[in-house]
């Protein structure tokens, strides 16, 4: 459960000053260790689903993260859908796989973005970010909302993508393809940038098997899992895509991976939308009366990683138990192991490469002196560490 | 691991388990007793090399139900192990020492249940405001007797 | 003479406070900064502490454990201040009022001058909002 906040910290989004949730211990200018607290976003989602009908847990859930808001409905309709065993027509697979994968470029522009601010590129933040906009608008055409789709349904998806609002999505994506193209060639040739993120805060692939970490954090660590492809739902099975890893495990290739990853994914909706067109308009939902007794656990890849549900059914219409895994539950520990050892300057990078769910999260770190436990540094000091860096690597 | 091997070699090898049951399509469930928690786990985690995923607990009419999930990434199964534990004992040894990443979900459901971890490296509250009443667990069921 | 004149006589600096929030709320806010609704011509700008903002701009529920924060934040903000709760969480609760970990809503625990219900609102509505307040005479 504990679905927990994240305030990106920077002169462009301030923090909590208050509330730390990393506490890093420093000696000099190195990270010696990381403390953390929690619970400031935990607002009881697991117990408020218990009192909800099947279908109304889908509203609920969709609100735990706003970024991945379309991954956990989707993990929480493969789990629910697995009880009765039900199939879902294939246009409502084509569609869910559309929704996903168009979060999936959104979420990865924002990451982008962030990361940009961070380094100091704030030219970077604005450029991802503007680049974002007709992606949602495409939401906002699809689903009647930027944010919170409210899409799924169980035995199918809830609204149709009609023929004419293909053009328009294809138009996005073919205007999209150039400014990846542009952003990827700022970001990766930038020698100042390879200069901050190559070598830092590297995880080892056992460091992954040690805390289970999962999505571009763990593929950037050359460990090759995708819950698309390992085990399949929606329209994944239906297309040609392929899982892009990256041996090095440090930041850059946590930027790499990612970035690569919007352009498979545009590659994803363009198939989906081709495979719609073949099949007839409407039919977007098999009727389920009634879930039995049983349990189901279902799976999703979210932007960041797997997300994990598990739910249990005694015949009634609500939930008896719904346990709900974001993936940054099990990136976020790597910290202890990406941060510890390395310098201040390098933290607030580190941690963001990790790309932490805002909802799953909290970042807000503060740097104690290892001897003392003064308080030396706030999370707005950090990123303004982060970014120094930067300029005078540039300068130099 | 194919399935049928993976069962035949946990039966061989834990000859104390309860029960190996397909809950669902790809999904195992292999009720254990407390004893065999550490054992097994290791050698799903450090052996078979699964993918630790998380761990649910739950208020259940026998008990508190304790589930340790793993992922076979290979096959897309997930494999289950499912520890009961009763609801006036409600404690079971820290699985930290085999899974570094366990720490926050035990700590956690130390919050929301009340189990003990025995020999967690750092059992406090995880979740909750220092403000929140001790003895408070939101997720503790009233179970009457009519239910049984 | 309208409180714009009034009491903010040069432009408008935002503080920003998540309280316990799914952050679609935020990033809408941080969306406000973009090319698209660049809130900067305006002279809005967000700012790193409360002690210098005009305007707290409040999502989330409040939880439990942000509740002494919220506190503690408006106490340090110069009066006067414009509170904005921003999304249906601050205003009501939203669905996460029933759950055990809820403090709120937000006008229990500070006062609140501008409810921007939406969950989340688009950019548009929240800087509407916030213009209409000023424009009230």
């Amino acid at each position: 459960m504990a679905k927990k906040t994240i305030v990106p910290i920077g002169p462009y989004h301030p923090l909590l000053e208050e509330p730390e949730f990393f506490k890093l211990y420093c000696d000099g200018e190195i990270v010696k260790d990381v403390v953390w607290e929690t619970g400031y976003n935990h607002r009881g989602i697991e117990k408020i689903c218990e009192s909800k009908t099947f279908e109304q847990v889908f509203y609920v859930v969709e609100r735990i993260c706003g970024i991945c808001s379309t991954s956990h409905p989707f993990a929480y309709a493969n789990a629910i859908e697995s009880i009765p065993g039900v199939e879902i027509p294939i246009r409502a697979k084509y569609i869910r796989s559309i929704v996903g994968e168009l979060e999936r470029i959104h979420s990865h522009l924002l990451w982008m973005g962030l990361a940009g601010h961070f380094l100091g590129y704030n030219t970077v933040f604005m450029w991802a970010w503007k680049y974002r906009e007709p992606v949602l608008d495409m939401f906002e055409i699809i689903a009647g909302n930027r944010n919170n789709y409210a899409m799924f349904t169980i035995g199918g998806v809830r609204r149709d993508i009609e023929e004419e609002k293909i053009k328009p999505l294809q138009d996005v994506l073919d205007k999209l393809k150039p400014k990846m193209d542009l952003l990827v060639g700022a970001v990766m040739d930038d020698p100042v940038i390879h200069a901050r993120t190559k070598g830092v805060g590297v995880l080892t692939a056992e460091d992954i098997h040690d805390f289970g970490a999962v999505g571009p954090t763990a593929r950037a660590s050359g460990v090759d899992i995708d819950i698309r492809r390992d085990d399949p739902y929606a329209a994944y099975d239906l297309v040609d895509w392929k899982v892009i890893t990256m041996p090095e495990g440090d930041i850059f290739a946590k930027a790499a991976v990612r970035l690569l990853e919007i352009y498979e994914s545009i590659s994803i909706i363009e198939q989906c939308l081709k495979g719609l067109k073949k099949e007839q308009e409407g039919g977007i939902k098999n009727k389920v009366k009634t879930i039995p007794p049983g349990i189901g656990m279902g799976r999703a890849e979210a932007p960041r990683g797997e997300v994990f549900h598990f739910v249990k059914s005694d015949g009634a219409n609500r939930p008896v138990r719904h346990k709900i895994r974001a993936p940054s539950y099990t990136c976020i520990p790597t910290f202890r192991k990406s941060v510890v050892g390395g310098t201040i300057a390098d933290a607030a990078l580190a941690t963001a490469a990790v790309d932490p769910c805002y909802c799953c999260t909290e970042r807000m770190a503060q740097a104690y002196d290892y001897k003392s436990g003064q308080m030396i540094y706030n999370a707005a000091d950090l990123v303004k560490l982060s970014q120094q860096k930067t300029q005078v690597l540039k300068n130099s | 691991m194919a399935i049928e091997d993976l069962k035949r070699n946990v039966n061989e090898k834990f000859p104390e388990i309860k029960e190996i049951e397909e809950v669902n399509k790809k999904r195992l469930m292999i009720f254990i007793p407390r004893e065999l928690l550490h054992p097994m786990a290791k050698y799903l985690f450090e052996d078979l090399k699964y993918r630790y995923v998380i761990v649910t607990a739950m208020d259940s009419q026998d008990g508190y139900e304790i589930i340790y999930h793993f992922s076979d990434d290979t096959s897309g199964w997930v494999i289950n192990l499912n520890v009961l534990l009763p609801h006036d004992k409600p404690e079971i040894e820290s699985l930290v020492p085999v899974i570094k990443g366990v720490e926050w979900i035990e700590r956690e459901i130390f919050d929301l249940i009340g189990i003990t971890f025995l020999n967690h490296p750092n059992l406090k509250r995880f979740l909750f405001a220092e403000s929140w009443k001790d003895g408070e667990y939101p997720f503790r069921r009233k179970h009457t007797e009519e239910k049984k | 003479m309208s409180l714009k004149e009034k009491i903010f006589k040069k432009s408008l600096w935002l503080f920003h406070l998540s309280a316990g929030s799914c952050n679609n709320c935020d990033i809408e806010i941080l969306d406000c900064l973009t090319p698209r609704f660049d809130v900067e011509r305006f002279g809005m700008k967000l700012v790193g502490s409360p002690r210098h903002a005009d305007v707290i701009l409040v999502t989330g529920i409040v939880t439990k454990k942000t509740k002494p924060r919220v506190l503690e934040v408006y106490n340090q903000a110069a009066k006067p201040v414009v509170v904005v709760a921003v999304g249906a969480c601050p205003c009501t609760g939203g669905i996460f009022a029933e759950g055990y970990n809820f403090a709120g809503p937000l006008d229990k625990v500070i006062p609140v001058d501008v409810y921007i219900p939406g969950c989340p609102p688009k950019p548009e509505a929240i800087l509407a909002g916030i213009v209409k307040f000023l424009n009230k005479k």
